[in-house]
């Protein structure tokens, strides 16, 4: 949408771009906590975007998402939990990242290596990138197993042509409501994160990580403590001509020290042809069920440790999608995506799918029209040295 | 964690789960008597139970509703009598409107009062029925408190009666009302407890309030004993303790207690804790009773513990005489102990009996009561059972 190098001197000018988009979209699943389905119509993911960058080595990113004014109430989304929500995705706060980076500290005396700090709001440097960077419209179920995200963070990185590592400082209490800011008193520091990602080949990676996550359903610190892994591998770079898009991940979260244990298994793939896409995910993960204070909220703060169960969630989703024309800079995609999940309940406890449910499966449609502007949606979560490479051409006006 | 776990993959290579408590229990403890059904037992199908109480020959148990079982929320409060062999009936229930809950339930030492606190709803709060028919408690007064109410005690001080209640999250308080005109409860204090999960429980005894407060471990007030000069109108700290969380490290989830006046030695160095630790309700549970040391009670101190795994302590009740110990162990139904003469480190060679009164898979205890000789037990999946045993 922008770029606009600044009046500032030097062998590499002030820049800044920015994007925008959202989808609008109308949403249904056939079943809902309590019996009956549910239909919406709203404006979800709206975000503006801004990278910026000075004197070569510093940057500036922020992404604004506006969904606490759009979906206050959260998105329809049967599986979906996290943040006191459940069955709805809940929305994200206004400031999703806002990180200021100092790249290649070492310049050339670490040769091709490049070394750099992060500091701001955004994602620790665990699991994969964050659901709303990726091609499908819905969430998975596994997104608060495999991100942690919207934290105070302070991230060292290093990166290569081969491998890049990456560890975090962070609070570990998750937002409450989308105007919170993270909790710096008390809490920044208690929880940290690592990831290691390999480069084996053009366009495919590897990433393996850990995170210790201090009470994160308790932004006051009584909660239980998590640990957390992820593995998964990705692939984007065209083939035969095509974009192909896929990533395949592993997640496991073990709170208070194994007593619960969620896992999840997901791969997802996007093919492109011209403007056609297409899509499709297949998830398997566990969530907790807790207790609820209405259809679609869980209790906060919570009174103690206990839930009522674990349930599994076994998801399909297949979508199609279809770059519509260009109107003046601003790009129109229709989209479609039809999911079928199966809920079961995996041990002991007194939660019962069928009873909340009335059955054991849920049929959801979105329909919808992505939009968007400017700059493309960034790979969130990565920051410095393993800031989206795409990204990182531009702020330095040419290739790595 | 040394400091090479810092690097980065390092880091990765450290991560991982922690097993066990710091300090070892030993394997687990072996019972030497057993208890026995004697009455009651699965008589509650289409709810949830919670709480009880025994006073005479009739009994009272709540109903939780954290989840609907049957389709049927925590609304209700069971009367039961007791035959003359102390077997229990249900005469009839008390539907309560707007409370999904009742979280706590005790009748006066007078038998005239029965009181229950409640959660989860427009009603919930603390509300109070006479007992001049036992089978048909009538409604007096309630108070109406928005995150409800967790646990009530009644306790006599001064001549006036009052019920220490234990307010929920977000802003968690023991609340401290005078029901001596119990047609017309009044507030007499409100102390805050820190919302690290706040209060869950309180025990009262010669004028001197336990509070029992989850990671802030137990606070002992002086609510009329002069040890502080504190009263129920203005509770004055003696002393505090945060006990240990080697059950299940994730703080000390300090809920209940008993503070132990022992008619044998004479002593009241005792006060037993009720660690609640996670738990899959229904199914899984974990946590320790904590035995602390307040023969100084300005300077409590643990000094012994009593584990079982795979499974968490709730509520206390004890048999001073016989200095037993019983305690409501969620899905290991009911543990007995020995707690005569000194008490230190692992208690496990203390344990007298246990019991699961619903069996593997439908047994998950809450409380107990030791009354006319046989021990009341309420199971949140199987109801009101009358056990006997040591």
């Amino acid at each position: 949408m922008l770029l606009a190098p600044s009046a500032a001197t030097g062998q590499s000018p002030a820049q800044a771009r920015l994007g925008a988009g959202g989808v609008l979209a109308y949403e249904a699943a056939s079943v809902t906590p309590g019996g009956g389905s549910l239909v919406e119509a709203r404006l979800v993911q709206p975000t503006l975007m801004l990278h910026a960058s000075a004197w070569r080595r510093l940057r500036a990113l922020a992404t604004l998402n506006f969904e606490g004014a759009t979906i206050p109430g959260g998105e329809l989304a049967l599986g979906n939990w996290g943040e006191g929500f459940v069955d709805r995705r809940h929305p994200h706060t206004y400031v999703h990242e806002l990180v200021l980076s100092a790249d290649d500290l070492l310049g050339a005396s670490d040769g091709p290596a490049r070394v750099s700090i992060s500091a701001g709001k955004g994602f620790a440097p665990f699991g994969t990138d964050d659901p709303m960077a990726r091609p499908f419209l819905r969430f998975p179920v596994n997104h608060h197993l495999s991100q942690i995200l919207e934290r105070a963070v302070l991230i060292g990185s290093a990166r290569t042509r081969l491998v890049a590592g990456e560890i975090g400082l962070f609070n570990g209490d998750e937002p409450e409501r989308p105007g919170q800011w993270p909790r710096i008193g008390g809490r920044f520091g208690d929880s940290w994160a690592s990831r290691v990602t390999l480069y084996p080949i053009p366009g495919g990676e590897v990433q393996a990580s850990y995170a210790e996550v201090h009470s994160p359903e308790h932004r006051p610190g009584a909660g239980t403590d998590q640990g957390k892994w992820s593995l998964s591998a990705r692939w984007s770079r065209p083939v035969a001509g095509h974009p192909l898009y896929g990533l395949i991940e592993w997640a496991r979260t073990s709170e208070a020290n194994g007593f619960f244990v969620f896992h999840s298994i997901l791969a997802e793939g996007a093919w492109t042809a011209g403007r056609h896409r297409l899509q499709y995910r297949f998830e398997r993960t566990e969530r907790p069920e807790e207790e609820r204070v209405s259809r679609f909220r869980s209790l906060r703060p919570h009174l103690e440790n206990s839930i009522l169960g674990i349930t599994r969630w076994t998801v399909h989703t297949a979508g199609y999608t279809i770059d519509g024309p260009d109107l003046s800079g601003l790009r129109l995609s229709p989209l479609v995506e039809v999911s079928y999940g199966r809920m079961q309940r995996v041990g002991g406890g007194v939660f019962d799918v069928e009873s909340l449910y009335g059955q054991d499966h849920v049929w959801s449609l979105s329909v919808g029209v992505r939009i968007g502007a400017g700059m493309a949606m960034h790979r969130m979560g990565r920051y410095g040295s393993l800031e989206d490479i795409e990204m990182r051409h531009h702020h330095q006006g040419g290739p790595e | 964690m040394s400091r090479w776990c810092w690097l980065l993959l390092g880091a990765l290579a450290c991560g991982s789960d922690k097993t066990g408590p710091g300090t070892d229990p030993g394997p687990d403890p072996t019972p030497v008597a057993e208890f026995h059904v004697s009455g009651g037992g699965n008589n509650v199908p289409e709810r949830y139970s919670s709480d009880l109480w025994v006073h005479g020959s009739y009994a009272y148990t709540g109903t939780w509703g954290g989840a609907l079982r049957d389709g049927h929320p925590g609304n209700v409060v069971k009367i039961w009598s007791l035959d003359a062999n102390g077997a229990p009936t249900l005469v009839d229930s008390l539907v309560v409107p707007g409370i999904g809950t009742v979280s706590d339930v005790q009748v006066s030492d007078d038998g005239s009062l029965l009181v229950f606190g409640a959660e989860r709803g427009p009603n919930a709060g603390l509300l109070v029925y006479g007992l001049t028919d036992p089978r048909k408690p009538v409604f007096l007064d309630s108070t109406m408190v928005e995150t409800g109410i967790h646990t009530a005690t009644i306790a006599e001080i001064a001549g006036r009666s009052y019920v220490f209640a234990a307010r929920n999250p977000v802003d968690p308080a023991l609340l401290i009302y005078d029901i001596t005109d119990p047609a017309d409860i009044s507030l007499s204090a409100s102390v805050p407890i820190p919302p690290q999960y706040g209060i869950h429980d309180t025990y009262v005894r010669d004028g001197l309030a336990f509070v029992f407060a989850w990671n802030t471990g137990v606070i002992i007030y002086d609510v009329g004993n002069g040890l502080k000069s504190g009263s129920p109108q203005h509770p004055v700290e003696v002393g505090r303790v945060i006990t240990a969380d080697d059950a299940n490290h994730d703080g000390p989830s300090v809920h209940n207690g008993w503070w132990f006046h022992n008619p044998v030695t004479g002593e009241q160095r005792y006060l037993f804790v009720g660690q609640e630790g996670a738990a899959n309700i229904g199914s899984t549970s974990n946590g320790d009773i904590h035995v602390v040391d307040v023969s100084d009670l300005t300077h409590p101190r643990e000094v012994a513990f009593f584990h079982l795994d795979g499974a968490g302590t709730h509520n206390f009740w004890m048999d001073e005489e016989r200095q037993i110990l019983y305690a409501a162990y969620y899905n290991a139904g009911v543990v007995a102990l020995d707690v005569s003469g000194t008490l230190s480190g692992d208690l496990g060679s203390r344990l007298l009996a246990r019991g699961a009164p619903g069996g593997p898979g439908d047994t998950f205890t809450w409380g107990v009561q030791l009354s006319g000789g046989s021990l009341y037990v309420v199971d949140m999946l199987s109801g009101l059972w009358q056990l006997s045993g040591p």
